[in-house]
């Protein structure tokens, strides 16, 4: 079976990404992890992170993948026994010397991106030491990952959606360069999306995001044992869709029954729900010009997602909704939900906190209720409809 | 003046006499198909007695295999080796040769090289840290470490044509290579078939860590000629430098505390 793995960036969207189908999440706490700019898990966030999943029989991944300086080894050692303690599955590192400290607490080690491991005897150097897993450079096409999978049979984990970076992971400090602020302790300031001037037309190095919905078959076959979601910065409802997108393509390969069609419609909510374009990189093909942005930024974002459920009023059969964006009267939307078929809901009464009916739900965040016959789950969302299934 | 302890990348075979002449002894080569950012570059068959072979690329399957096959009839004039994937360790661990790990942007603290040297015999520190952090790591590894003392660094590396993309984009004609700015940061940017490199710009000069004591000090030429590096050398260059992080310690964000 083929792991789905998704991102976290907290205890709220660990749950979303386990609920809605992911079989394991990596997240970060505060300390050693490489996105040392969001909230990330506090070391109860992270016990709780641990019983949670456990409770489910799925996994979590911690990070510990930033390159350190001697500063920041003085509370390495507590926080690899703290994390030994509470039993997380395995943790994501690149320094050796986490690596080493890890194994020798019989702690499960991935092998991080940030290592930039592109050939096999780079595998073996790491599977000598007792790595057991390895997140593969982004730049790895097909062949390589298959003859490293021959040579090593390694378990593999590989990204399928969500950003680039344009450098090979571990190899870029425009960042310290730019901002001072180090991008391989976690500071990164993302300077591969700005735009430079050149002796010419504006000079820009960012590329589309990744999106391998065509290729996760074959991905499958060739040996990858882990498919890797990017983004734990992303919200709730973005990890809610992909991770829900990616377990029913997933589902429907091993099940034999994923028509063409359906993969077409999954792809579009995948585009639609990113704010960059989303296609394959190095798996099938040398990524060129049409996999890169050449003029600023080009980032569309949108209002599809209009909320998410808090409860259901079983007297009244009202679901009980939080507005994340603008809806009306009329509007037709779609549940999704961790445990139901996403299916249309067309808006026909909104009532809010004081039991009014409204026309319109203006306000983020505002608690409305909204008429449905049965109940929906806690962390269903309801999202504008764009797309036909069939 | 240490310059006999100074490994050098060379941009031609006709700059080792001038090189020889500022006392300058140690040569790395960069290796044709397995450098990046580097226009110069030489076969084996080229290395002059007591040469390093100098490899900078990150290598796929076909780079391993081919790697391996050169280094199976390596001439024995071959000093050392330095590399930056560690998957060049296995294919070098019975070579009776120098070898020298130079894994750019790691090797930041003194337990991560520690373990390194288990593997190899000297391993290039970081640019990306402090003078202090680094005078704090070659005195607690009593000099085995090399340093990195002038040259431009090598501060981005993508596995994709930039250059060739964007001038296909725009309809330019090619031109390798291009410098580009955002507020006041500049980089110099060349690319090969093997991928796109960013120099930053201005030159980094470390040459004041030549006091060390530390086993090598290693200078990337590329881009410089022999008359910049000894104008610099000397104290007497007009091209902009700067030190690079040795004064200014990098920062990020932690939030909390392990304790919170």
């Amino acid at each position: 079976m083929t792991e789905l793995l998704a991102p976290a960036g907290d205890l709220e969207r660990l749950k979303i990404a386990l609920l809605y189908g992911a079989d394991a999440v990596y997240i970060g706490g505060t300390l050693y992890s490489l996105r040392a700019n969001v909230k990330n898990f506090t070391n109860d966030d992270l016990s709780n992170a641990c019983l949670f999943a456990h409770n489910l029989s799925k996994k979590v991944y911690v990070t510990v993948n930033m390159v350190f300086h001697n500063n920041d080894l003085k509370k390495l050692d507590d926080y690899l026994l703290f994390l030994k303690k509470i039993q997380v599955d395995a943790i994501i590192a690149s320094d050796i010397v986490v690596v080493k400290k890890a194994l020798e607490y019989k702690l499960n080690v991935i092998l991080s991106t940030q290592a930039s491991t592109l050939n096999y005897s780079a595998v073996k150097f790491w599977q000598n030491l007792g790595v057991n897993r390895f997140v593969l450079g982004r730049e790895v096409n097909r062949e390589d990952i298959k003859r490293i999978k021959k040579e090593t049979n390694a378990s593999l984990e590989c990204f399928i959606h969500g950003a680039m970076c344009t450098s090979i992971s571990g190899k870029c400090v425009l960042s310290n360069y730019c901002t001072n602020r180090d991008s391989n302790r976690g500071g990164c300031a993302q300077i591969c999306r700005w735009v430079f001037n050149c002796d010419g037309p504006d000079f820009t190095l960012m590329s589309k995001d990744l999106n391998m919905v065509d290729f996760i078959e074959d991905m499958m076959n060739i040996g990858v044992d882990s498919f890797k979601i990017e983004g734990r910065m992303r919200s709730i409802y973005y990890i809610a869709t992909v991770v829900k997108c990616y377990r029913k393509i997933i589902d429907g390969i091993q099940n034999k029954n994923l028509q063409e069609e359906e993969k077409e419609y999954y792809k579009k909510v995948l585009n639609r729900v990113a704010n960059r374009d989303t296609i394959p990189q190095f798996y099938h093909k040398f990524p060129g010009v049409s996999e890169s942005y050449f003029q600023d930024r080009m980032e569309v974002s949108n209002q599809d997602f209009l909320g998410i459920i808090k409860g259901y009023d079983k007297e009244n059969k009202l679901i009980i909704l939080e507005q994340r964006n603008y809806f009306k009267i009329g509007d037709v939307g779609e549940f999704i939900s961790p445990n139901m078929e996403t299916f249309t809901y067309t808006i026909s009464k909104i009532i809010d906190e004081n039991n009014e009916e409204i026309e319109v739900a203006r306000h983020p965040q505002m608690i409305v209720k909204l008429p449905y016959d049965t109940e929906v789950c806690e962390y269903a969302m309801l999202r504008l409809k764009v797309f036909d299934k069939n | 003046m240490k310059n006999k302890d100074i490994i050098i990348t060379i941009n031609s075979l006709n700059d080792i006499e001038k090189l020889e002449k500022l006392g300058i002894k140690k040569y790395a080569y960069p290796l044709k198909e397995f450098c990046v950012g580097i226009p110069n570059t030489f076969l084996i068959s080229e290395i002059k007695n007591d040469g390093y072979i100098y490899l900078n690329r990150i290598l796929d399957n076909d780079g391993i295999d081919k790697l391996r096959s050169l280094l199976k009839d390596l001439p024995l004039n071959i000093r050392g080796i330095i590399f930056d994937d560690l998957g060049i360790i296995e294919l070098v661990k019975d070579l009776k040769i120098e070898k020298i790990l130079y894994l750019s942007h790691f090797n930041t603290n003194l337990e991560s090289i520690k373990i390194y040297l288990n593997y190899v015999d000297n391993v290039i520190i970081s640019t990306d840290i402090t003078e202090e952090e680094t005078k704090y790591i070659n005195n607690a590894l009593n000099g085995k470490l090399t340093v990195f003392v002038l040259g431009y660094v090598m501060a981005m590396y993508s596995r994709r044509y930039l250059i060739d993309n964007y001038s296909k984009f725009h309809n330019l004609p090619y031109k390798n290579n291009l410098v580009i700015e955002n507020t006041n940061h500049k980089f110099l940017v060349y690319e090969n078939e093997f991928g796109t490199c960013f120099y930053h710009l201005p030159l980094y000069n470390g040459l004041k860590l030549l006091n060390l004591n530390a086993k090598n000090y290693f200078i990337n030429a590329v881009f410089l000629s022999v008359e910049d590096i000894k104008d610099l050398l000397e104290g007497t260059s007009n091209i902009e430098y700067d030190e690079g992080f040795l004064n200014t310690e990098t920062t990020f964000k932690l939030k909390g505390d392990i304790d919170d």
